[in-house]
């Protein structure tokens, strides 16, 4: 058998599985079934499994058998034939009849089901129409036995012709063959489904764990990544330190005068440098991000003199370009906390992006504001008017008049390396890890960043920080 | 198949395999009807509302040797099943599936269907190696149903498709109880020249192994020959073979 194949072995139910009377059918209606024929023919009936446990019993002791059951020899004749009878096999035909000495007669008759010998039915005792009077074997059976009496009573004992018992038995057996039908119907059925449940359910077991393995090995593949980008980077970042110190050096002179072209060219190596030198930092930044092994020192602080820094650090630039740079700060910031250097990396790389994609001309806004509570977040929480203000969030808005960013591009541009614009042509440079690293960023403050549009033209980059909770309840989350 | 010395019976299965409304069941139920009372169970069927197979159908069949030792020879059981067509209920096909003895294939004539029997065929290839079981030594037949039906392949069609085939192919129209016999005997006869040839059940059963063909008829109550009933077949292996005592 593969490792594929169906653990539930239904052969033995579907082909083989012997029937048995007993585990089909429900003793209580079984003897409901045979009291309704008493009730209608007045004869005992009895039903035996294949191995003779008795499974049913209709009809009591006739009075005659109760009578001679109070004599001694006539209790000994009497369990003698019940013993005979109840052992009696129905033979090949299927049916017997048995004989008991008060002239009283047992039918035996075999119960099938597919074709195979499931049981046997008793009925009986009755006293064939032909016997009227009480014979001699009942008589003699003890000394104790009063004719009158005997007699009185076999004349109350039910009386049947043979051929009418042959229909009795025949009703009863086609009754107990539907019952059996549909047991087995039910039962066969109940079983597959079981079984066809469990199938299901293995082979559902089977698709999860692979996919929990290649999942797996995917996380373990992501991870030796991280692990191999931080590593690579600050392999890089080593040896290009010396480059740049040792340009600036240059450059300053140290080594002696240099002609003016020479100098521009230790300034283009200056220059580069510096610029391989922030791709690769980012690249680390990424690495530990991902690896969740990036320092932060959090401290309560205040979003303000952050937002400041940026502006004047960025300035010149925006000058430069010919875009007006804005900063439009509330008074009533929150304080929250972070990291200040990582925060200003932040806002730092929010600008700079706004000010590239800016044309001149075009305007560049730093805006913070408080905001309520997330509406979708904790809305049947219990006491959430006590709770909400102390939830409020600060919201930053870089707003730009650029080119803007299609809807469909908004959640891909936080992806590493991710451009918009992806050809080799392209206007405008970058490594495209900024906004994967702000992103990560902000998502480490507990804060969240999104892409509004900017009507007419341009784009809102949205970064809600959390403010700085006083206290939380003891024990809360 | 099973051997019960104890029980001096011998159970075969057979497997009624097929896309979704190809007719298995009808098969079974035009089976039952044309063989005798005393030769079959009751049809145990579980549809649903909209009279589709739910788990399975299954008819029992019994033989027994009509040997000069009556009490030497075995019974032979035959539980003849159909397997659920529709797609999801893949798991019950496959629980049915396990331990065929041999497996008639019932497909749809109609031309819309073609894609249906070979994705249907295709399911039972892949259920039979996860089973463990090798398709191409399981006793198969293939028959092309519902012939009484428009837009149908044309028999030449099926006649080149069948002698292309290894697998004996027949024709029916199960609704109106023809080409029924003649697949199941089809199927009994690659199965019992199979099963014989491995486990020497004639012997087992007390008669000579090209005897049972004509005793199944015989018992099934049939008026038709063996050879009658086993020429209907077009193509496949089974006419190269064919050796039935009259």
């Amino acid at each position: 058998m593969t490792s594929g194949a169906p653990d539930v072995a239904t052969d033995d139910l579907l082909l083989d599985g012997r029937i048995r009377l007993e585990d089909l059918v429900d003793r209580e209606g079984l003897d409901e079934l045979c009291n309704s024929f008493v009730a209608l023919f007045g004869i005992r009936v009895r039903i035996y499994s294949s191995d003779g446990g008795l499974l049913a019993d209709a009809g009591g002791e006739q009075e005659l058998c109760l009578y001679l059951n109070g004599l001694t020899d006539g209790r000994k004749a009497c369990a003698s034939t019940v013993g005979a009878v109840r052992a009696r096999d129905p033979g090949d035909a299927g049916d017997v009849v048995h004989p008991c000495f008060t002239g009283a007669t047992y039918r035996i008759l075999s119960l099938e089901y597919d074709r195979r010998r499931v049981g046997r039915l008793i009925v009986g005792p009755f006293v064939p129409a032909s016997v009227t009077d009480a014979p001699t074997s009942l008589l003699k059976i003890d000394a104790a036995v009063e004719k009158g009496r005997a007699q009185e009573l076999l004349d109350k004992m039910p009386r049947a012709k043979p051929q009418t018992v042959t229909r009795i038995a025949e009703h009863l057996k086609a009754a107990l063959d539907l019952i059996l039908f549909s047991g087995h119907k039910a039962f066969v059925t109940s079983k597959v489904h079981v079984a066809s449940v469990r199938e299901s359910y293995r082979q559902l077991e089977e698709k999860t764990a692979r996919l929990q393995e290649a999942f797996d090995r995917l996380k373990e593949l992501d991870h030796l990544k991280s692990n191999f980008l931080a590593t690579v980077s600050h392999e890089l970042r080593t040896p290009l330190t010396s480059i740049i110190g040792y340009s600036e050096m240059l450059a300053e002179g140290l080594a002696g005068e240099m002609k003016p072209e020479q100098l521009e060219f230790v300034k283009t190596i200056q220059d580069k440098g510096a610029q391989l030198l922030s791709l690769i930092t980012g690249l680390l930044d990424l690495g530990k991000l991902e690896s969740g092994t990036m320092r932060m020192v959090r401290r309560t602080l205040a979003l303000g003199p952050v937002l400041d820094e940026v502006v004047s650090t960025l300035a010149p630039t925006a000058r430069k370009k010919g875009v007006k740079l804005d900063l439009d700060a509330g008074v009533d910031i929150a304080n929250l906390r972070g990291d200040p250097e990582r925060l200003r990396q932040v806002f730092l790389n929010l600008v700079e992006n706004a000010l590239k994609f800016t044309p001149g001309g075009g305007v560049v806004t730093l805006c913070a504001r408080m905001a309520g509570v997330d509406e979708g977040a904790g809305g049947d929480e219990d006491g959430l008017a006590l709770l909400a203000p102390t939830r409020a969030r600060i919201e930053v808005r870089v707003i730009d008049t650029g080119i803007g960013i299609p809807a469909r591009e908004r959640t891909k541009v936080f992806d590493a390396f991710y451009q918009v614009d992806s050809t080799s042509t392209r206007q405008y440079g970058g490594t495209g890890l900024g906004l994967s690293i702000v992103k990560r960023l902000v998502e480490s403050h507990g804060g969240t960043i999104g892409i509004e549009d900017n009507e007419p033209k341009g784009t809102v980059f949205v970064v809600s920080l959390p403010q700085s909770t006083p206290s939380s309840a003891p024990g809360a989350a | 198949m099973q051997i019960n010395f104890g029980g001096r019976e011998i159970a075969l299965k057979l497997v009624y395999y097929g896309p979704a409304l190809s007719g298995k069941t009808t098969n079974l139920k035009s089976l039952y009807e044309l063989t005798s009372e005393a030769s079959h169970g009751r049809l145990m069927t579980l549809e649903t509302k909209d009279d589709r197979t739910l788990f399975f159908d299954m008819l029992p069949l019994v033989l027994r040797a009509e040997s000069a030792r009556p009490s030497g020879g075995m019974t032979l059981r035959i539980k003849v099943f159909t397997v659920p067509g529709q797609v999801l209920h893949s798991s019950t096909r496959r629980l049915v599936l396990q331990g065929a003895d041999g497996v008639a294939f019932i497909a749809d004539s109609q031309k819309s269907e073609t894609e249906h029997n070979a994705a249907s065929f295709l399911d039972m290839r892949q259920n039979l190696q996860e089973l463990g079981l090798n398709p191409k030594q399981l006793p198969m037949v293939i028959q092309f149903n519902k012939r009484d039906m428009d837009r149908v392949r044309s028999d030449e069609e099926i006649g080149v498709l069948a002698s292309r085939g290894r697998e004996p192919v027949f024709k029916a129209s199960a609704v109106q109880g023809k080409g029924v016999l003649e697949t199941f005997f089809g199927l009994l006869y690659v199965t019992w020249a199979k099963l014989d040839g491995e486990h020497n059940l004639a012997q087992m059963l007390g008669i000579e192994s090209d005897a049972l063909l004509p005793l199944a008829a015989r018992q099934l109550g049939l008026e038709a020959e063996v050879s009658t009933l086993l020429s209907a077949c077009v193509g496949g292996a089974l006419d190269r073979s064919l050796k039935v005592r009259a």
